[in-house]
């Protein structure tokens, strides 16, 4: 127990603010909710998965830490049971649904969350899709601009967006038949008809909704295509301006970071590197997300028991090894320690509001908060 | 309202006449508050049944309950200090996995609940059938308390509260962090810490706390911890050593206490010394005596701080400033201005439904919930995973459990042995049928063999024999017809024992058939096959066999 005492006591120094949990199950995702609400869901192979949406602290929902309230812990406002594992759950904006994926193939759930009568998530419906040959789970965004609307695919060439309460198709993604059949690493919507591809190859695609016919290519993988697996995080655009101009930042199992402005995607904003363990653990948990109150600030994790924070401002494009501003360690003394396997963390997010706050969970089950403080300089 | 409506218990008689006997589970004031109004104003003079460290801690809880609202606040309509010691000569401790027998059918027993000091869990049993009620417990040890544990009874109910049931507590360790984080901080800028405590429990707990922290970072700031405070915790801890966990016994039997490296014993004039220090004194709701003193020296600067760690009541100082009031009215209407910090922390079990659950086995689940809102989730939880049901009635409503009483047999060793020498061993998969009788004797109830049942019950056994007469045509004597019967019977029963006698009758196995000749009728023969009841089949059999008559040649 020393090395975690020790920790702990560095952690008065190295967080303002520091809550650690333990789910009954480990969660892939973390999700925010309307009224700072925030989901979880289990991922394991059997059935009995929980699906919670929380309450957070009201220490998180304030952006100052209020002295008069004592309260630290998290309270299940609803929750629902899946049969099949969750990998991906995205909230529909404007309803009160939410979409769910995950194995054994790229089918997508629909539930209904009404707190206010029932704390039970219901199930509601399923699009199914046609399932081919070597289709994993479906990577998903929601959108509700025209109407309530998620897009989905496990692989570039079954991409599609389907109206959710009708579970009509509206749009499906036209592809050359050379590039085919790669698998997806991450989506998005940049706005109501842009939408941003990743491949596990690293490659970026565009694609306008008011062109069916058509899928842009807009940014080549990285590097030399080997066994490395890409994922992508975006940043959602200030109000009134275009959402291309927010830089979308790409992660590969080996640590590297690509980050890109779809503006001028002929050559790369930054390239670094992050220092990651090898041989790496495999790209299942890769994630990066840029912060939403911090210009430049992004969070990588997947690697190891750890969250690293990026001030990637400093950054060129030489590719070389970047200095994180924090690790977030906590993951790795909270468990019994001893011959267990030192956990994996599965999934970072950022707080919306609070610029510093981070939310990480990993396979052990632990889900963390924390507020990290700023090395340079300030601190006293 | 002040007290719980009582008349919802019964409002034809008296409670003393209604109710067995009473059971309080902790010395909180929410589960022990009422009681002297319940037993003295509106009267009940049966037992009351808690457990050691609760009877002694919980005259002092009512008692300053009692000054706070009547001296303090004003009411009327409250118990007095007489009534809290008449309560209390009805109290009956009890000691953990004691089995307690209220009346001849009506038995309790306590289980360790964790919480505070004294705090327990309790099964009610009659006959066979149980519930366990949990109170208050906490499934992770703390400092100074144990977790709560319960055997594998399985009770036919579990009752639990179920408002904190799906509450993710934030670890210990972190809310630990946030205190120190407070202290040292407050100490860092030169301010004083004030915790008010209650002698017990916490107490304890966050010095030992600050004791190591201290030790760690070579901090030089003083800790004091009121001299009232160490007599009654040390007259305490040594009564209920049992109760609290390895850790305290450990320190306890090594040195008393309170010897502490860091932490001294405090003096009411070093609240005035400069300087940053932390003070632990009493009372825990800042109502009187040394903590309110402290506080009002203190509580004029901003850099100092008090952190509250429990539930003040109402009407306390403690309560107004968790309330956030900035300016109190004390004695002689003078106005304290509220400069310092105010703290609470949060203390919280974790309730570990699941957990509880899974350890006890019970065959049905009531959740008790404040909220209106339902908790569909959990029941659907539970339900999922044990297999069982689970209930949440709303206050009033009735809800009725249908109970599977198990009723054990003995079997006598005889009868088994003769049982399963008859044929091939009985398996899971092919249960075989077994004749026993059922003796119901002075409430036990036992499996023997008939034999044995009779010559208890000094019965003699009665024999059932069934005799048939079947009539055959045959002119010829009886011997001969006889005969006749005989060979035809040796010839179609070849797997039984078919034997002709002396005196002219013949038997097959047990059976008996003889013949007559016909009153009336010289040319027919009365066959009288006679057979006790135990051989009803073949003797059934036989009388059809017979009935179809003999055939016509002649052996």
């Amino acid at each position: 127990m020393e090395a975690a005492d020790e920790w702990l006591l560095q952690s008065l120094r190295l967080y303002r603010d520091l809550h650690t949990f333990e789910l009954q199950a480990p969660t892939r995702l973390i999700e925010w909710a309307r009224g700072n609400r925030v989901c979880v869901a289990g991922y394991g192979q059997c059935d009995g998965n929980e699906i919670l949406q929380l309450i957070p602290p009201p220490t998180l929902l304030t952006k100052e830490t209020q002295g008069l309230c004592p309260e630290r812990d998290f309270k299940v406002e609803c929750g629902g049971f899946s049969e099949r594992p969750v990998y991906s759950l995205k909230y529909v904006p404007d309803t009160s649904l939410l979409v769910t994926s995950g194995p054994p193939d790229s089918s997508l759930q629909v539930w209904q969350v009404s707190a206010e009568d029932s704390d039970v998530i219901k199930s509601v419906s399923t699009i199914a899709t046609e399932n081919g040959t070597g289709q994993s789970w479906a990577k998903i965004a929601t959108i509700s601009a025209r109407a309530p609307w998620v897009l989905h695919g496990s692989r570039l060439d079954r991409v599609q967006i389907t109206e959710v309460e009708s579970r009509k198709n509206v749009y499906t993604a036209a592809i050359q038949a050379s590039r085919g059949s790669e698998e997806l690493g991450s989506l998005a919507f940049l706005d109501c008809n842009l939408l941003l591809l990743c491949c596990a190859t690293g490659r970026l695609c565009l694609a306008d909704t008011r062109q069916p016919q058509s899928l842009v290519e807009a940014v080549p993988a990285p590097s030399a295509p080997c066994s490395e697996h890409w994922c992508m995080g975006t940043r959602h655009a200030a109000q009134g301006s275009e959402p291309s101009s927010q830089p979308v930042a790409r992660l590969s199992s080996r640590g590297l970071l690509a980050l890109t402005d779809l503006r001028k995607t002929s050559e790369f904003l930054a390239l670094a590197k992050a220092r990651v363990p090898s041989p790496g653990s495999g790209a299942e948990f890769l994630c990066v997300s840029w912060a939403p109150a911090l210009e430049g600030y992004l969070a990588v994790s997947g690697f190891d028991g750890t969250v690293h924070v990026y001030d990637t401002q400093s950054w060129d494009s030489s590719g070389k090894e970047a200095e994180p501003i924090f690790v977030h360690k906590g993951h790795i003394f909270g468990g019994a320690g001893g011959s267990r396997d030192p956990p994996l963390v599965t999934v970072h997010t950022w707080h919306l509001q609070k610029p510093r706050t981070l939310l990480s969970a990993a396979s052990d089950g632990s889900l963390h908060v924390w507020d990290w403080v700023q090395p340079c300089g300030k601190c006293g | 309202r002040r007290f719980p409506d009582f008349s919802y218990i019964t409002q034809n008689g008296r409670l003393t006449d209604f109710l067995d006997c009473v059971i309080i589970s902790h010395f909180h004031l929410d589960h022990c508050g009422a009681l002297p109004y319940f037993s003295e104003m509106v009267g009940y003079d049966g037992p009351i049944y808690m457990t050691h460290p609760t009877k002694a801690i919980c005259p002092i809880l009512l008692e300053d309950y009692r000054k706070i609202t009547v001296d303090k606040k004003g009411e009327t309509n409250f118990f007095t200090s007489q009534m809290i010691k008449d309560c209390m000569k009805k109290v009956v401790a009890v000691h953990l996995h004691q089995t307690v027998q209220v009346d001849e059918e009506l038995e309790i027993k306590a289980y360790y609940a964790g919480h505070v000091l004294g705090a327990a869990m309790f099964q009610i049993k009659v006959g066979c059938e149980s519930v366990v009620y949990t109170g208050d417990y906490n499934m992770t040890p703390d400092r100074h308390l144990g977790a709560a544990w319960l055997d594998k009874c399985r009770p036919d109910l579990l009752i639990t509260e179920s408002t904190y049931a799906t509450t993710i507590r934030d670890s210990k360790r972190c809310r630990e962090r946030d205190f120190l984080k407070k202290v040292h901080e407050t100490v860092e800028r030169g301010g004083k810490v004030l915790i008010p405590v209650f002698a017990l429990g916490r107490a304890q707990e966050l010095c030992i706390l600050l004791e190591t922290f201290w030790e760690r970072m070579n901090l030089k700031a003083p800790i004091y911890f009121s001299t009232g405070l160490t007599e009654k915790a040390n007259h305490y801890y040594k009564l209920f050593i049992t109760w609290t966990n390895q850790k305290i016994r450990k320190t306890f039997v090594q040195r008393n206490m309170f010897e502490f490296k860091h932490i001294k014993a405090f003096d009411r004039a070093f609240a005035d010394n400069p300087g940053p220090m932390v003070v632990f004194a009493t009372p825990g709701m800042l109502h009187a005596g040394q903590s309110l003193q402290i506080f009002r020296k203190w509580a004029g600067n901003e850099k100092n701080m008090v952190i509250m760690p429990g539930y003040c009541v109402q009407g306390t100082v403690g309560h107004k400033i968790l309330s956030g009031q900035r300016k109190l009215e004390m004695e002689g209407r003078q106005i304290l201005e509220v400069k310092l910090q105010v703290e609470p922390i949060a203390h919280a079990d974790a309730k570990g439904i699941m957990q509880l659950i899974r350890q006890a086995e019970p065959r049905n689940v009531l959740l008790v919930h404040g909220e209106a809102k339902k908790m569909e989730f959990l029941k659907q939880k539970i339900e999922q995973e044990f297999h069982v049901s689970c209930f949440m009635p709303a206050n009033g409503e009735t809800t009725t459990i249908l109970t599977n009483p198990c009723i054990p047999v003995d079997i006598s060793l005889g009868l088994l042995k003769r049982e399963t020498a008859i044929g091939a061993a009985p398996d899971a998969k092919r249960p075989r049928l077994m004749h026993g009788t059922l003796l119901m004797k002075d409430n036990s109830f036992r499996l023997v063999s008939p034999e044995q049942a009779l010559k208890e019950l000094g019965l003699a056994e009665h024999q059932l024999r069934f005799t048939c007469r079947v009539h055959i045509q045959d002119p010829r004597k009886e011997h001969e017809t006889v005969l006749r019967v005989y060979n035809h019977l040796k010839g179609v029963l070849k797997d039984y024992s078919v034997q002709h006698l002396p005196d002219g009758s013949i038997t097959v196995e047990s059976i008996l058939i003889q013949a007559t000749a016909h009153s009336e009728d010289q040319g027919t023969k009365v066959l009288l096959v006679s057979w006790t009841y135990q051989d009803e089949e073949l003797g059934s059999y036989l009388t059809s066999l017979l009935k179809k008559g003999l055939p016509q040649s002649t052996p």
